[in-house]
């Protein structure tokens, strides 16, 4: 047999042997090659040193309640998925209302917020002409029917016989 | 012929989870929680996140109960989830961990006691230290030796199923093994 570590080929089986895990022919043949390999032998050695240094580290047990809050959780996740599973067939429907109400309710909302103090129509001046016209005529008249009254009584003070 | 007959049970059984036998999960849940628990703690070196991930894990078999197919092992299947997330775990948490983090929980941690006979006070701390020790050197690897190294000591995977977890070639794995274990010798080579 080859030496692995000199082959850097079946370094696996170096492992597997130092861990007590080689079986059959292999286990054989490494150890007829360790038997006559300083360094397999060194390398099996260091590596139970190893594997016996990493037996010491035990992990803390798991917790007595794991199971329960697993199961809560489980629990938890079948809730959530009904209520999914509820809305879910409504979905196609009303989901393209969504935009659309949202939509709406920005106009009106826009439209009732947009509410002017006070109205104040634009100024048209052939408008204003057209109402004041009347009102300037019916003066006008008025100041006629004034200006002939005066004259009439400035005619009777001139000629009293007249006005008789 | 034990793997294969171990492969058929667990399959098995979540193929029963799969038609909605909850024991048959909880028989599962009862059969690996350890393993797992205690692979991620390795790898996280916290109890509680370990923990809490370990819970995802058993949480993301029951979700994926309706789509499960025995393709592979299932405890490849189970601790490809777990590697999964705590690869996600550590790489996340690198930036905000240091190796005081590292120091605050072995200091934290409970001693554990050393079993059958009752050890003297000087026993129990040369064993805290060796321990201790261990950790740090198991901890100094990078992400996947670290991964591969737990799986390959303390849960007996071959190597190809490592390889399966992990996603890469067996010879990939037999390299990165060997590599990390040169590491761990060399760091650990006093504690004979």
């Amino acid at each position: 047999m080859d030496c692995p570590i000199k082959t850097q080929e079946h370094t696996e089986w170096l492992l597997d042997y130092a861990a007590g895990r080689l079986r059959g022919e292999r286990l054989a043949q490494l150890v007829g090659h360790a038997e006559t390999c300083g360094d397999c032998a060194r390398f099996v050695t260091a590596q139970r040193v190893l594997w016996n240094a990493l037996d010491r580290w035990e992990p803390e047990p798991v917790s007595m309640d794991f199971d329960r809050r697993l199961y809560r959780r489980i629990e938890a996740g079948k809730a959530a998925f009904w209520i999914r599973r509820l809305f879910c067939p409504l979905q196609p429907f009303w989901r393209p209302a969504v935009p659309l109400a949202a939509a709406c309710l920005l106009i009106v909302a826009s439209v009732m917020l947009h509410k002017p103090q006070a109205v104040i129509a634009p100024v048209d001046p052939a408008v204003r002409v057209e109402k004041i016209e009347p009102e300037q005529v019916e003066r006008t008249l008025d100041d006629l029917e004034m200006l002939r009254e005066l004259e009439v009584t400035a005619d009777q003070g001139d000629n009293p016989a007249k006005s008789l | 012929m034990g793997a294969s007959a171990a492969l058929d049970c667990d399959a098995e059984l979540m193929l029963r989870v799969k038609d909605g036998d909850g024991a048959s999960f909880a028989l599962l849940l009862g059969k690996h929680r350890a393993s797992v628990t205690h692979f991620l703690y390795r790898m996280v070196q916290d109890r509680s996140v370990s923990e809490e991930l370990a819970q995802e894990v058993f949480l993301r078999v029951y979700r994926s109960r309706e789509t499960y197919e025995p393709a592979a092992k299932f405890t490849t299947w189970l601790y490809r989830i777990a590697a999964h997330l705590a690869l996600n775990w550590l790489r996340d948490a690198k930036s905000e961990r240091s190796q005081e983090r590292l120091d605050e929980t072995s200091q934290g941690a409970p001693a554990r006691d050393v079993a059958d006979c009752a050890p003297s006070v000087e026993q129990r701390l040369v064993h805290k230290v060796k321990v201790d020790e261990v950790r740090r050197a198991v901890a100094a690897l990078p992400d996947k030796q670290r991964a591969a190294v737990l799986m390959h000591k303390y849960d007996e995977m071959e190597y190809s199923q490592i390889a399966k977890v992990l996603s890469c070639s067996e010879s990939a794995v037999k390299s990165l093994l060997f590599r990390a274990y040169e590491k761990l010798r060399m760091r650990l080579v006093h504690m004979a």
